[in-house]
């Protein structure tokens, strides 16, 4: 295995929010890599901490949120060449703007249309990180927007730099966004659902791209998402969130053929996929946990179908499957009764194995 | 099979024209037609501005349809409607929305939000029958009767999805139209939503009109499906036709774009491209053409041929 830099390392980071109803523990120990030219995925429910990890990481937390402990190591090559490691959770904010956001971090949000100024032309928007950050002669900064325009795959770039975000469709402003995220050329993009608001058709073309992009620039990504189709198609590694923790991680292709932890399991089965005949979908019971009030043990316990004594006492710790695939499931443990995956999930597996060997 | 059942819905031709000034028109849906059969799940699948929230819209008669006609058990619903015909297609066909936090007054308790169908058309003859029956209601969309008394903010997305549901069946409808109802919800509860929607349908015999932009659902939920672009039909089917046999470009592309839960597989495949635009496709020569079954497809002979080939 020839080796890999690591650009990112969270560890065990804890955030909570102060609220009117008291404070909310949305991550609770959350460790993380990232290594040059991957890609990650962060999956989980809304309101399991995947996107406050990454806005952590970004210097952009909701003004009432607070990190506990943790770090947030970033490495860097600097304007002189020279590599650098900060913690981003020690870096004060202002300087987080200056040195990292937009030039070496970058972050692709949700919905296009509340990430562009709508009062600005798009070509100002994409010039104006250069600007900031470089201080580029507009001249220089007017053709590399172009230049990016195009790599993004919009046509009459000359023409499009003089419009307005509402002139452009949804898939096209997504577009501009990646542009404007790709202007100064960062190590890392963040894409915080990158396709959500966009229709299947749109969000292929833009996953393709981003895909290409990422090959051509050797940049890394993380994606924050709940798709999991989206997750097949782009990440190497995949982590799955629930209740501000990651419940299990692992390569790609040890999450979506060897799951292990039962939340895995139903989120892999709630997803119909086209072989699926006219059998019940295997549902998680339940709803997502309030995170206002912490209950002992697994956060999971109350919704998991296979829940011991345990789980409603202790936190289970990450078990090793195998050296890149961990679970935090008390299943693992050796002392546990053997419990095997939904039937119908197993029978899905199967058949998605043996359509990957055609 | 269905052919031989007489169809609960029928839509034909329907338009829908919205006039935005003297020179422009937003012509949001041209001339569709379909049928629906009791008891079965017609998906209505498309991009978004495709015009399928309008034609459900159109059909519950939330706008007045411009031209076309649609009958509705018998009855055409689609002109002006009388007193007795009005009072049939509200209590007959219910409707659940997209986003269960805003169809939801949040002034209301759960019990009148449920019942204020029954309250409206004078369906008890008392209060006690009223509560009893949005009690039994509660407990079938799996809720508890506890819940009558609350109020919608106190319940998670799932829930109040369960409690508009509730709201719809009360009235024991023959057809439901399903707007995007499980799209706001997160993946998980989508599962445990659409089970229960297959659920009640099995119990009540009602026929849902399912409009999604997700195609794996509406495989999933659906007997025929319909898919939809620019406000025409371009293709429709049983469910199996549509999907072991494509035949439209809108649609090949539509369903490729679906991603898959298999990465080996998903990493490899590129999805087709299509853009209206420069397809040379024109949508309003095309006619609704024969396929086989129920198969049909909107186009021109000779754009027939050649995707047939």
């Amino acid at each position: 295995m020839e080796q890999r830099e690591r650009i990112l390392q969270i560890r065990d980071l804890d955030i909570s929010f102060a609220t009117a109803g008291g404070s909310v523990h949305a991550i609770r120990g959350v460790n993380l890599d990232l290594f040059r030219g991957e890609t990650v995925a962060l999956v989980g429910e809304s309101g399991s901490g995947k996107s406050v990890t990454m806005k952590a990481a970004m210097g952009i937390l909701a003004s009432n949120g607070k990190i506990n402990k943790g770090s947030i190591l970033y490495t860097y090559t600097d304007e002189r060449g020279e590599k650098k490691t900060v913690d981003l959770v020690k870096m004060p904010k202002k300087e987080i703007r200056r040195q990292i956001n937009g030039k070496h971090i970058a972050m692709v949000f949700q919905d296009p249309m509340t990430s562009l100024d709508p009062t600005m032309q798009i070509g100002k928007q994409i010039m104006e990180g250069m600007k900031h950050h470089y201080n580029t002669p507009k001249a220089e900064a007017w053709s590399k927007a172009v230049r990016l325009l195009e790599l993004v795959g919009i046509t009459d770039a000359e023409k499009r730099m003089k419009q307005y975000p509402h002139q452009l469709s949804g898939g096209m402003r997504q577009r501009v966004v990646i542009a404007i995220a790709l202007a100064c050329d960062p190590d890392l993009l963040i894409c915080d659902e990158p396709t959500t608001a966009l229709d299947v058709t749109i969000q292929a073309k833009i996953l393709e791209l981003i895909l290409n992009i990422q090959k051509r620039m050797g940049l890394s990504v993380i994606y924050i998402t709940h798709d999991l189709g989206v997750v097949a198609k782009v990440a190497d590694y995949v982590n799955v969130m629930y209740a501000g923790r990651i419940v299990e991680k692992g390569t790609i292709d040890e999450i979506f053929y060897d799951p292990r932890h039962p939340y895995t399991w139903g989120l892999l089965s709630a997803m119909p996929d086209l072989d699926t005949d006219d059998e019940r979908l295997y549902a998680i019971p339940g709803s997502p946990p309030n995170l206002m009030h912490e209950r002992p043990g697994d956060a999971f316990a109350p919704r998991n179908v296979f829940a011991m004594n345990i789980d409603d006492r202790l936190d289970p710790p990450l078990f090793q499957v195998s050296p890149t695939h961990y679970a935090a499931t008390w299943l693992l443990h050796e002392k546990a009764p053997k419990v095997e995956m939904p039937p119908e999930l197993k029978a899905r597996i199967e058949r998605a194995k043996k359509e990957a060997q055609k | 099979m269905t052919t031989e059942r007489e169809p609960l819905l029928v839509v034909e031709n329907l338009k829908q024209h919205f006039p935005i000034n003297r020179n422009y028109t937003v012509r949001a849906v041209n001339g569709v037609s379909f049928e629906v059969y009791p008891g079965e799940t017609y998906g209505l699948v498309g991009e978004s501005g495709s015009g399928k929230t309008t034609i459900g819209r159109s059909i519950i008669r939330l706008y007045n349809p411009t031209a076309g006609r649609i009958t509705f058990g018998g009855v055409d619903i689609s002109g002006k409607l009388d007193a007795k015909t009005e009072k049939m297609l509200r209590t007959q066909m219910q409707m659940i929305f997209q986003d269960p936090m805003a169809c939801l007054n949040p002034r209301k308790k759960v019990v009148d939000i449920i019942a204020q169908g029954l309250d409206v058309h004078d369906m008890c003859q008392n209060r006690v029958e009223r509560n009893e029956k949005v009690a039994a209601m509660l407990e079938k969309v799996g809720l508890a009767p506890e819940h009558a008394a609350r109020y919608p903010h106190q319940f998670s997305g799932g829930q109040r999805q369960r409690v508009g549901i509730a709201r719809a069946l009360i009235m024991n409808p023959r057809l439901i139209i399903a707007d995007e109802c499980i799209s706001a919800l997160d993946v998980s509860i989508q599962a445990q939503v659409v089970n229960l929607m297959k659920d009640l349908q099995e119990e009540t015999g009602c026929a849902y009109l399912f409009i999604a932009h997700d195609l794996s659902m509406v495989k999933y939920i659906s007997d025929r499906i319909g898919v939809l672009h620019l406000g025409y039909l371009v293709e429709t089917g049983t469910t199996e036709e549509i999907f072991s046999n494509p035949i439209h470009p809108y649609t090949q592309s539509l369903l490729s774009a679906i991603p898959h839960p298999n990465p080996i597989v998903e990493k490899q495949r590129v999805s087709q491209a299509y853009d209206y635009a420069t397809s040379g496709i024109d949508y309003s020569k095309g006619e609704k053409r024969h396929i086989d079954g129920q198969h049909y497809v909107l186009a021109t002979e000779e754009e027939l041929a050649r995707w047939t080939r």
